[in-house]
């Protein structure tokens, strides 16, 4: 009886002693997995209206280049990134907003007067006033953004 | 299943042999004061794999050292959690190890054939003080340029050789990008190789020669 009694006791401690052990690696693992992949699961791109400036500047049938700057953070550091876009009007009511990046290989692409083209000077590239691909290797129009307008001011959508 | 598992690689390994002289092996009647060692342990395994997480954010270069500490605080999940086990590990290690070896000069622990056993336990010692003087300074914040600032001067201090044992520690006459990232490299390479050889020598002898008995009155 006390033979058995003594085993049950060691046994008692053994199972004790992993199963503390077992709490303690979870203890360590669980916080260890979240704190490794926690930024990796991070969505850092969020959707920001940015304010180009009035309407009053856009030119009727003539794309007008805006410049802005948005704030990224990848990390501890934050990035500033300045970024610009065509807007277009034909009747000064509605707006289409166009990347100045070309689908191509994004290089600058530029509002050329004359020829009432866009002109990508890395590999001739050609679209006309409303980003459609004219000539040269770009495989999709120039990309928009939405546009929206609040007591005068020209706003697009940028991130997301 | 599982044993005949065992059993396998027993016979190619001796595996149950070298834990039985680990963890059973026989010791003398004691009291809870003889677990400071392992708790030292404990806290030092605390610290290595704590440690090694930290070092995934934390970049110890002066425009980036402060934002990676603070980025790993506020904006990684459970940053805070491995940061403040760092942190309070490292203070607790001190006091642990400091009460260690109080229990074995208050229990006699150090006399023959345990003397080696003592002389890496000082080594130890000095190694994990090395890590709180050089781990003081990563965050790189006020308190850790100031203390360091102290800290590296009292070096300065002894005659004719003081002012260039300033330089070696600084890495030039002041504290700078270089002093960083040697205390850094220091703490993470230097002084962790250094303690893992330690405690593997240290724990060797601990087994080899037994744990001492407490003293007897009158002996």
């Amino acid at each position: 009886m006390g033979e058995t009694k003594k085993l049950s006791r060691r046994n008692f401690i053994q199972a004790a002693i992993w199963g503390i052990g077992g709490l303690i690696g979870i203890g360590f693992g669980v916080p260890a997995v979240a704190y490794v992949v926690g930024p990796s699961l991070k969505n850092q791109q969020t959707q920001t209206w940015m304010r180009l400036g009035p309407t009053s500047k856009v030119e009727l049938g003539t794309p007008t280049l805006f410049t802005f700057t948005v704030q990224t953070q990848t990390g501890w550091i934050v990035n500033i990134e300045e970024k610009s876009v065509y807007i277009l009007s034909t009747d000064g009511r509605s707006y289409i907003a166009m990347s100045n990046i070309c689908t191509h290989l994004a290089c600058h692409i530029r509002w050329i007067a004359e020829q009432s083209q866009f002109f990508c000077p890395c590999h001739n590239g050609v679209f006309d006033i409303s980003g459609n691909v004219v000539a040269g290797p770009p495989p999709r129009p120039l990309n928009r953004y939405d546009v929206k307008v609040e007591e005068d001011q020209l706003f697009v959508l940028v991130g997301g | 299943m599982l044993s005949k598992l065992n059993h396998w690689l027993d016979e190619r390994t001796s595996w149950r042999q070298v834990w039985e002289t680990i963890f059973l092996r026989k010791i003398p009647k004691v009291n809870w004061f003889y677990t400071l060692g392992s708790a030292s342990l404990f806290v030092a395994v605390n610290q290595a794999i704590t440690g090694i997480l930290l070092t995934l954010y934390y970049v110890p270069t002066p425009d980036h050292a402060y934002d990676s500490v603070q980025y790993i605080t506020t904006q990684v999940p459970l940053g805070w959690l491995i940061r403040g086990l760092h942190h309070w590990g490292a203070s607790l290690m001190i006091v642990l190890v400091v009460l260690h070896m109080l229990r074995v000069i208050l229990f006699g622990a150090y006399k023959f054939p345990r003397e080696v056993t003592w002389f890496t336990g000082v080594i130890l010692l000095l190694v994990v003080i090395g890590f709180g003087f050089t781990g003081y300074l990563l965050p790189w914040d006020q308190k850790a340029y100031w203390a360091t600032t102290v800290g590296t001067q009292i070096a300065g201090a002894p005659p004719l050789i003081g002012v260039y044992l300033l330089r070696i520690i600084r890495g030039g006459t002041e504290i700078s990008a270089v002093t960083l990232v040697r205390f850094f490299g220091t703490h993470v390479w230097v002084l962790p190789a250094l303690l893992f050889l330690l405690i593997g020598f240290h724990l060797y002898l601990v087994i080899r020669n037994g744990i001492s008995a407490m003293p007897k009155r009158g002996k």
